[in-house]
């Protein structure tokens, strides 16, 4: 490359930084051996960023496992409380009664259980949705007008009993309307 | 090449490897010794590994410069980690503002690197290449990982920025700069 002028002068600056800069090289074997040696350290067995987000992932686990469980447990409640036996004959739904809710102990992670799982579920929301109607049709049968007290006279009760056969004929004579006198 | 043979041969380059390495690293003699250490290192884990595609020069010097590069990317990181930036920058002001460091004894030779230092990073690597380790701005390219045309514009823009950056120091001393362009020198 040829060189002119300023490019001249640029060229002795470095050439200068360059001496000046070979006076201060650390030496070859010093760094090299510190490299080397650096080789054979051993790898540091964990990083501290991996662990942070295995623990994390971990925690994750372990909540959502705790919370599934639990909620397993609500809904097998929710299946082993016993059917209140009604008197009136307004029920819906009759309940099947040849599926078993699982005990806690059967409770396995396999796909039977989930079966089982299922199908207690589900007898639980038709046990719920019995007891709902249950209490709906006693409030319908219950239900009385707010204007039913005006319709009381004094003489309901003449005409809501009927006369005996086996009375006295005094007796039956009271329910004839009274002669004129 | 096996590891006594690259061994030889980095230690005939173990200069030239420094200076571009304090290049790199904005004249932080410590970053220097340590990229060069960490460039060591990944030659003998294999991590770098020259397959003869260019001159032993050219490779090494690509593979310093990345590993600068990434090392000063985890530099700003920590300081960033640490809040202790504004400790960091004052003592990198300091020692721009005081060149009167150990191995800078002529005034000349510290203006000349704090002109050196405020060149955009591409431009002062394009001017060492050519000037300090005399290599063609082919390889130039070639170990800053970008087309001639590029490097051309880097060495032209930073050769004239540090003449205005020289100019004005000079002439701030009362000394005259002058040069001639020669457009064909390269």
């Amino acid at each position: 490359m040829e060189l002119v002028g300023e490019e001249k002068r640029i060229q002795a600056l470095f050439s200068e930084l360059r001496l000046a800069d070979e006076q201060s090289v650390p030496s070859f074997a010093a760094v090299w051996n510190r490299a080397q040696s650096r080789t054979y350290r051993p790898q540091r067995a964990f990083n501290l960023s991996f662990v942070a987000a295995t623990a994390l992932l971990v925690c994750a686990l372990v909540s959502l496992a705790l919370w599934s469980r639990q909620w397993q447990r609500k809904g097998d409640a929710l299946v082993s409380v016993p059917s209140v036996p009604s008197a009136s004959p307004t029920q819906v739904v009759t309940v099947r009664q040849d599926v078993k809710p699982p005990t806690p102990i059967q409770w396995t992670y396999s796909h039977k259980s989930r079966a089982l799982k299922l199908a207690a579920r589900r007898q639980s929301l038709l046990l719920a949705a019995n007891r709902k109607a249950e209490r709906e049709a006693k409030a319908i049968a219950s239900w009385e007008s707010p204007t039913a007290s005006l319709l009381d006279s004094p003489s309901d009760e003449l005409l809501k009993t009927l006369p005996q056969l086996n009375r006295t004929v005094d007796e039956l004579k009271s329910f004839l309307p009274s002669s004129p006198k | 090449m096996d590891i006594a043979e690259l061994k030889a041969e980095l230690e005939t380059l173990h200069s030239a490897s420094f200076g571009w390495a304090l290049i790199c690293c904005r004249r932080d003699r410590a970053q220097a010794e340590e990229v060069l250490q960490t460039v060591y290192l990944k030659i003998l884990e294999g991590k770098a590994c020259f397959r003869g595609e260019s001159s032993l020069k050219t490779w090494l010097f690509a593979v310093i410069r990345k590993t600068a590069i990434s090392e000063h990317r985890k530099n700003l990181l920590r300081k960033l980690r640490w809040a202790d930036s504004s400790e960091q920058a004052t003592t990198l002001v300091s020692q721009l503002e005081q060149p009167g460091v150990a191995f800078e004894k002529s005034e000349a030779r510290a203006l000349f690197q704090n002109a050196l230092k405020s060149l955009p990073r591409r431009q002062r690597e394009a001017l060492h290449l050519v000037f300090y380790q005399d290599l063609s701005l082919n390889e130039a390219a070639e170990v800053m990982g970008i087309s001639i045309g590029s490097a051309r514009q880097h060495y032209d823009r930073g050769k004239k920025r540090l003449r205005e950056s020289l100019g004005q120091t000079e002439s701030a001393y009362g000394i005259g700069w002058r040069g001639k362009e020669n457009p064909g020198a390269v």
